[in-house]
């Protein structure tokens, strides 16, 4: 059976705005634009948020959790009449996903990429040739150093 | 006509790095506005609000901060022509400006720097910019109107939302780009879903691909003859994802899609053939011959 935690909704990072799921009186206005509902039998945010006000999320912070199809349009946000922000409830489940070496592999090695090289993509030479042919100067290089300086 | 605007232009990375046509369209196209754009150097990726923000927020933001940190050292607004970069600073300003908790662990990191942000210097988007200098001011540089061309507009997600940060346009019925299309010379058709995802940030590859694919489905219904974006990872995706929509999808859409900065650079009379195009997935053929190029 599954034990709720009602703590659980303190976890989620009121920076972002996602800590005001108390307010969500789970009206769907949320669920009709979002295109990963549309996309995704098992997501829906109005359930999202519900199942982290209760705190009953591990399935929600798990691998392969389905919060990763989220695209972030921002739509329920926009859409929701109590300022719940169903998107950041689903980024700080995200956070906390990652935090416990949960998150998918592409999202964290894209992550660690940025702060290795200050880059999400590598220059390359094949590039360079490309803007010398087009007239623009050599990219501009990263001070990749100075994030893990910061960062490490 | 706004003139001899001057801003630090971040590049990011898809547009540099991946997409190097539409940073020679913008530079050309908003120098012929009087738009002086200053490169600098040490700026790091935004970094993107979708993989890094959901990896780990602290980080996300100090990366942004510190970005934001060294464009106000340069002692002017910032331009950017991608929406994640718009999204990322402009949500870091935003929560820098709130001072909340994230925000102050992040600032104590940036001291080791010598850096710090007081929220001086903002962040523009190209699209925001252009509409200061107005629907007059464009039409004025337009030496070759894109007469009988008919363009979708696509906005992305993160221009437009969430609203009262980005505060660009109305979320659901936004009408700024498609005036700035229109300045061009051309003729906008509204279709279904306009504002909708381009699908890109979901995780599930055929399902990003059948959001953008039913994107492209709606706007080739209203009769467009291409797309227009602000933003390199909803290029990306209406451009190389019509490769991969016509083998996974098995749908053939073929609408060439273009930055808007290309819309213009071609419009104030810059030669097709001189802006790269031909590094597009999509032929912009097509969409050239309906202008007479």
């Amino acid at each position: 059976m599954l034990k709720a935690d009602p703590g659980f909704k303190k976890t989620l990072s009121p920076v972002e705005g996602a800590g005001k799921l108390s307010y969500c009186y789970q009206c769907s206005a949320c669920v009709a634009e979002c295109p990963a509902a549309h996309n995704f039998n098992d997501f829906n945010p109005r359930e999202i948020v519900l199942a982290s006000l209760i705190g009953v999320a591990d399935y929600l912070t798990a691998k392969d959790s389905v919060i990763w199809q989220c695209t972030t349009c921002y739509k329920c946000y926009e859409r929701c009449p109590q300022g719940t922000h169903p998107v950041e409830v689903i980024n700080a489940l995200k956070n906390i996903s990652c935090a416990a070496g949960n998150g998918p592999e592409e999202v964290t090695s894209s992550r660690d990429n940025v702060l290795a090289n200050g880059s999400l993509i590598s220059p390359s030479e094949a590039i360079e040739k490309r803007r010398q042919e087009l007239g623009l100067d050599k990219a501009p290089v990263a001070p990749a150093g100075e994030l893990k300086k910061i960062l490490e | 006509m706004a003139q001899n605007q001057e801003y630090t232009l971040f590049l990011g990375c898809m547009i540099p790095l991946r997409h190097p046509q539409i940073e020679l369209a913008s530079r050309k196209s908003l120098g012929a506005l009087g738009i002086t754009l200053k490169d600098a150097e040490g700026f790091t990726c935004c970094p993107e609000p979708w993989n890094f923000k959901g990896a780990g927020l602290e980080s996300w933001l100090t990366v942004a901060l510190r970005n934001l940190a060294v464009g106000e050292k340069k002692g002017r607004d910032m331009l950017v022509l991608c929406n994640g970069c718009y999204a990322t600073l402009t949500e870091a300003a935003h929560l820098a400006a709130c001072n909340g908790e994230a925000v102050k662990g992040a600032m104590d990191k940036l001291k080791s720097l010598k850096l710090s942000y007081s929220g001086k210097s903002s962040v523009r988007h190209v699209a925001s910019v252009l509409q200061d200098i107005g629907v007059d001011g464009i039409s004025g540089s337009v030496r070759r109107p894109l007469k009988g061309l008919k363009v979708a507009v696509h906005h992305g997600c993160h221009l437009l939302r969430p609203s009262e940060v980005m505060g660009f346009d109305d979320p659901f019925e936004p009408s700024v780009l498609e005036g700035l299309v229109e300045s061009l010379g051309a003729e906008v058709v509204r279709y279904e879903g306009y504002t909708d995802c381009c699908g890109n940030a979901t995780r599930d590859t055929e399902a990003s691909l059948r959001i953008g694919s039913e994107k492209i489905a709606a706007m080739k219904k209203a009769g467009a003859d291409c797309i227009a974006v602000v933003c390199p990872a909803c290029f990306e995706q209406f451009d190389l994802g019509q490769v991969e929509m016509k083998r996974r999808l098995k749908v053939d859409h073929r609408l060439p899609a273009f930055h808007y900065c290309q819309l213009l650079a071609i419009a104030q009379g810059e030669d097709p053939e001189s802006l790269g195009l031909d590094r597009h997935r999509i032929d912009v053929k097509p969409a050239l011959v309906k202008i007479g190029k």
